[in-house]
């Protein structure tokens, strides 16, 4: 998994990103994002990479990382 | 409301009850092999020992085939399956009485999303799949094991209890006319998957049941539809939840409904309820009659060991997964034929006890990779909260129009061969050799289970050995079970034509090289260069004779 940065564009992407939610429900934005992490994940297709990635990202929910 | 009519049951033959030497004698008989329960697993491994001159008793409560009238339970027969049907001598009736297929789609409202075709993979002659209803198999197992005429088939025989003993297994027998005790050198318990003996043993199943609910419908009509598996996501015909279409003998449709977790099951199996869902999923105007209706929820369990002591467990009573891609049935014929040849060779003294236990070595393994696999496909079908579903979502409409997403439509995984791990008799780990269409250095037609069929040995086949290497191999390997047989060259052993399909699937390419192949056809061992020393050597090691008990 690669954490150095990498996106040439960091604002414009994420500009891009915010730009593709607006004006969705919650429910619709859900489901954007559904899509778009399994578009990413075929980019991606290695399945060390992938698990290292949903690792991490399961890491980063305070839901699950700090106890109440 | 419209009204639904109901196809006359079936006519199932039924057989006599022929009350037993042991019923009213004081001697407790001793027999070498008791098979518990007539199922597919127990009536295959009845038929497979039969075939190979081994003698067996086999117990049923029932005098019949089938359950709860025209129930079919399974209706799915993978390629595997139809193999051993073959070298059983039931393959002609199955594929005649059944339904061809090899084709699967898989849509989601009204687009197809997925398909498959699995003859593309295929170089046997049985082709990928063929259905038809259990008790078909069923009742052609038996007719087959009467034909054979080794088994003692008892009908009408409840086991009612199992006591182990140091050398041996005492069983309880209730029948019309009284209890009987009997004893088994070993005993098989394929009473499937709420087994008594289990039970009785006190062996935990570690069962879990599914909230899932699915209602069968089992009909006829005469709507022309191709003969394909169609499974829908969710069916717009079925309140968006999925749906399961093959067709079966005799002109009857599965057609499977899930239906919502808390349904009432008594409610939505009812002839009006279920012929309204079927008169909305295929259109005014449609005559069909039911044959059978029947909701249920599936359940999972896994025996760690598939082996305790003299008891085996083989089909449900070892292994209960969803129904998704028909793994279950399927799985159960395959136990019974990876322990069928074990128990045959010991039988015989060619083989050790420790043979026996690389049945659980293999066969636990396979059901284990079922159940990860079948209880995937029961996820992606019956999401469990909300991101779940959001993520199903995803993975359907993306389909539409990706060919990466459809790969992630999961309504089953079809039934295949397992492949084996790596194992003290199993060096390599073992694969599955399909059924080989063969032909004579003659030109006289044959298949692999044709050759597997004769006796109870190993084949090996050798790609164009010379003459002084196969007279040493035979000398070398005389005194074990192992049929010989060249692939083209000029040897003096029997030979096979070297046709390329078959060079390829055996992974044979230089002369010299040699594949062992089981009873099972399981690949045991590939020697790139076989010398005599080399296959006998290979072949002790398959049929687990250098084992030393620790």
């Amino acid at each position: 998994m690669i954490t150095e940065p990498r996106i040439p564009d960091p604002d414009g992407f994420y500009a891009a990103l915010l730009a593709a939610h607006e004006g969705l429900d919650e429910a619709q934005s859900a489901d954007l994002n559904a899509r778009l992490v399994l578009l990413l994940a075929n980019q991606c297709g290695d399945p060390a990479v992938l698990l290292a990635c949903i690792r991490a990202a399961a890491a980063e929910d305070p839901t699950t990382s700090t106890p109440p | 409301m419209e009204s639904f009519a109901f196809a006359p049951a079936y006519e199932l033959p039924v057989w006599p009850f022929v009350p037993p030497p042991e019923l009213g004698s004081a001697t407790v008989v001793r027999h070498p092999l008791v098979i518990v329960g007539a199922g597919p697993s127990g009536l295959t491994l009845a038929c497979d020992l039969a075939q190979r001159g081994i003698r067996a008793v086999l117990l049923d409560e029932d005098d019949t085939v089938g359950v709860r009238g025209a129930s079919s339970r399974g209706i799915c027969y993978a390629q595997k399956s139809l193999e051993i049907f073959e070298r059983l001598g039931i393959y002609e009736r199955v594929s005649a009485k059944g339904i061809t297929w090899s084709l699967g789609r898989t849509f989601s409202g009204e687009q197809e999303v997925y398909s498959f075709n699995l003859q593309a993979e295929s170089v046997s002659r049985q082709p990928p799949f063929i259905n038809l209803q259990q008790f078909y198999i069923e009742w052609f197992l038996v007719e087959r094991i009467l034909e054979l005429g080794l088994t003692d088939v008892r009908w009408k025989s409840r086991v009612t209890r199992v006591e182990l003993l140091s050398d041996g297994v005492r069983i309880g027998i209730e029948t019309p006319a009284g209890c009987y005790t009997i004893e088994a050198d070993r005993l098989i318990d394929a009473t499937g998957a709420n087994s008594p003996i289990r039970t009785q043993l006190g062996i935990d199943a570690r069962a879990s049941r599914s909230t899932d609910r699915w209602c069968i419908s089992d009909v006829r009509f005469k709507k022309p539809l191709p003969t394909e598996r169609w499974t829908w996501v969710d069916a717009p015909f079925n309140e968006g939840r999925g749906v399961w279409q093959h067709l079966m003998a005799d002109g009857v449709w599965r057609i499977d409904y899930q239906m919502p977790e808390d349904c009432d099951t008594a409610h939505i199996s009812r002839p009006e309820v279920a012929g309204a869902r079927l008169r909305e999923q295929l259109g005014p105007g449609v005559e069909f009659e039911f044959v059978w209706i029947g909701p249920y929820g599936y359940r999972d369990h896994l025996l760690d060991s598939f082996r305790h002591g003299r008891v085996f467990f083989i089909g449900d009573a070892a292994h209960v997964v969803s129904p998704f891609g028909a793994r279950g049935g399927n799985s159960g014929i395959q136990d019974a034929a990876n322990l069928g040849w074990k128990l045959a060779l010991v039988a015989q003294g060619q083989a050790g006890d420790a043979l026996l236990d690389s049945y659980d070595a293999e066969r636990q393994p396979a059901a284990k990779e079922n159940l990860k696999v079948t209880s995937r496909s029961a996820r992606f079908l019956a999401p469990r909260s909300p991101a779940e579903h959001t993520l199903r979502r995803a993975v359907v409409a993306l389909a539409a129009r990706h060919p990466f997403a459809r790969a992630l439509v999961n309504t089953g995984r079809m039934s295949v061969a397992n492949d084996y791990p790596p194992a003290p008799q199993l060096p390599e780990g073992a694969r599955t050799v399909q059924n080989l269409p063969l032909r004579w250095a003659d030109g006289r037609e044959t298949t692999l289970m044709q050759l597997l069929a004769e006796g109870t040995q190993c084949l090996g086949l050798w790609l164009a050995p010379t003459r002084a290497e196969a007279g040493a191999a035979l000398d070398a390997t005389a005194a074990l079970p192992l049929r010989l047989l060249a692939i083209g060259g000029d040897s003096g052993l029997p030979a096979l034509q070297a046709d390329e399909t078959l060079r390829r699937h055996l992974g044979l390419h230089d002369a010299g090289s040699f594949v062992l192949v089981r009873p099972d056809a399981y690949r045991a061992a590939t020697l790139p260069q076989a010398t005599p020393d080399a296959i006998a050597s290979a072949l002790r090691t398959a049929l687990a004779l250098d084992h030393h008990a620790p």
